[in-house]
């Protein structure tokens, strides 16, 4: 095997460049990126157009420079960065504690009949039920404050979560599990060792559909019930008629949901990079 | 059974049923059924028989993977009641953890039982070179072929120093080629390995050449439910090497053997008469 690689190599080092050898094009390899930046231009300068032709109210509909414009308000009336932080808090919080309860549960669960028996329905009907109708049960719990809004956050990612982690649990190879008995693991190390990195690509999975509803979760919960964060923001320029200051904070969490999505790429391509064939 | 040397009994095996429930009708069926032979300190045995007829499943007893359902199955004088460190088992699939590197891989059972001390981690760096996979260390099973897969499997097996080693068609699922080239690397490390020579290991497979090639003995299993036909010694002397396979006494002893194996898989009334 090795013997074909080292005689292979240096042949195609010494092969005369052909037609086939061109590197591709700058767009050939961006294409899918810059294919999404120029949609993105034609329906943001279309709206402008609209607005200055006249055919829409900017009052009304705000418009893409008034929304750059209104980030520069924003930030001078310390409306940027503070509530980035607070929504960032709550999510980067409540993902905390949804991973912390979801993977050690699900792993047991998953690992469980009886448990998962008991808890498969339930957590099939919490995934399913959209989150946001236990808003109004949760305020008359927990109140308005900072509690109330990480219980949603939690509420909202920790069932897709468990979900797939047990699912993970559920499906891990015998064969792992049969060799881990025959060396005699403990059973700690065989869920440190084998269940967890053996369910990773499940985690993340759940992970990356915890994450963006986290995102929904805690800009909901600050539409309804902050006095802080960016969905605050939003809500309260909204109230006061200021359209492009809340197209600015919407800018911003687009910004945010993208940054997370990406990060969780990023995270999966280095925790799961074991799975899948070669290339 | 006879052991012209004396050596002490390592694996007692006497009148053993082995068998599953099935889990809807609740009736038991037996794979494996009056079983009854001694391996002897230090001998290489090599189980053979038909396809189906409890190789895996008696394996799976000795390795304390799964409760008997009648008779005594004793190792070092004691009966076996679950896995333990004096055995190790090399699997037919490869079954490595895809996240670990081979050398990860190989310290996992030293690592479960906690002896991935300093002297651990030379042994493993020792099986590294001894199994041929220097410089493949860091790679991870993805990254390997099939022959590659079963050294580092072979490798794991003997990090843990097993009293009794056991393997399951380690090699049915290699290519023909590979298979042979694995057979007398077996042989070599076999007698290499320091920690492991003077060892007992315990063969499977249902490749009749390879049982002579490998054994000291080979017992001859009948069709399901398994019984102990035969046990044939295998008198080639060692080191053996691919020539052995060309000598008349192996193809003699391959070809009684061949001929015992199918009269298993096809008249077995024959046997039982
Ligand atoms: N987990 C199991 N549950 C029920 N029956 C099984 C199980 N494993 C094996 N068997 C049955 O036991 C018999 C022996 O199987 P096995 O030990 O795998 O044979 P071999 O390894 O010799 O091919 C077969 O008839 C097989 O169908
Ligand atoms: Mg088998």
């Amino acid at each position: 095997m090795t013997d074909t690689v080292e005689r292979g190599a240096p042949v195609i080092e010494s092969r005369p460049l052909t037609e086939l050898d061109r590197r591709p094009t700058f767009f050939a390899r961006h294409k899918s990126l810059l294919l999404g930046l120029i949609g993105g231009l034609i329906v943001l300068s279309s709206w402008q157009t609209l607005v200055w032709v006249g055919v829409v109210d900017d009052k009304f509909a705000s418009s893409p420079l008034g929304a750059i414009e209104g980030i520069g308000y924003l930030a001078e009336s310390g409306m940027l960065w503070e509530p980035t932080f607070s929504t960032l808090t709550s999510v980067g919080l409540g993902i905390l504690i949804s991973i912390v309860i979801g993977v050690p549960l699900g792993l047991v669960i998953g690992r469980s009949s009886v448990l998962h028996g008991l808890a498969e329905p339930l957590i099939s009907i919490m995934y399913s039920v959209p989150f946001v109708v236990f808003l109004p049960i949760i305020i008359f719990w927990f109140g308005i404050d900072d509690t109330a809004r990480l219980v949603i956050v939690v509420w909202a990612a920790v069932f897709p979560l468990l979900i797939n982690v047990v699912a993970g649990a559920r499906n891990l190879d015998a064969n792992y599990l049969q060799v881990s008995r025959v060396f005699c693991s403990s059973r700690l190390k065989t869920l440190w060792s084998v269940s967890l990195p053996g369910t990773m690509p499940y985690i993340l999975a759940g992970f990356r559909q915890a994450v963006a509803r986290s995102l929904v979760g805690a800009i909901v919960a600050e539409l309804f019930m902050g006095t802080e964060g960016l969905g605050y923001v939003v809500q309260a320029e909204t109230s006061n008629f200021q359209m492009d200051h809340a197209m600015a904070a919407i800018g911003v969490i687009a910004v945010i949901a993208v940054l997370l999505t990406r990060g969780v790429a990023w995270l999966e391509s280095r925790l799961t990079f074991w799975s899948g064939s070669v290339d | 059974m006879d052991d012209a040397t004396g050596r002490p009994v390592k694996l007692d095996v006497s009148d053993v049923c082995i068998g599953y429930r099935d889990r809807r009708s609740g009736s038991f069926f037996a794979a494996v059924q009056d079983l009854g032979f001694q391996i002897h300190e230090n001998e290489f045995i090599a189980i053979v028989g038909p396809s189906g007829c409890g190789k895996t499943t008696f394996l799976s007893a000795v390795a304390g993977l799964l409760p008997i359902a009648h008779g005594t199955l004793e190792l070092n004088g004691a009966p076996i009641t679950g896995p333990a460190e004096d055995r190790s088992l090399v699997f037919q699939q490869a079954s490595l953890f895809p996240w670990r590197t081979v050398a990860a891989n190989i310290a996992y059972g030293l690592e479960a039982q906690r002896r991935l001390d300093a002297a651990g981690r030379q042994r493993v760096a020792d099986l590294i070179e001894l199994v041929g996979l220097a410089g493949k260390e860091g790679k991870y099973p993805r990254e390997l072929s099939g022959g590659m897969s079963q050294r580092v499997n072979l490798a794991r097996a003997l990090a843990t120093d097993p009293d009794l080693l056991l393997l399951d068609e380690p090699f049915a699922a290699l290519d023909a080629q590979t298979r042979e080239v694995m057979q007398e690397e077996l042989t070599r490390i076999w007698q290499a390995d320091e920690a492991g020579a003077g060892k007992t290991a315990l063969f499977i497979t249902h490749d009749v050449p390879e049982a002579v090639f490998l054994a000291d003995r080979v017992l001859v299993f009948s069709a399901s439910p398994g019984r102990l036909v035969e046990s044939v010694p295998i008198d080639l002397p060692r080191p053996r090497n691919r020539d052995v396979k060309r000598s008349p006494e192996f193809m003699d002893q391959t070809e009684y053997l061949l001929d015992l194996v199918m009269r298993q898989s096809g008249l077995r009334q024959e046997v039982e008469s």
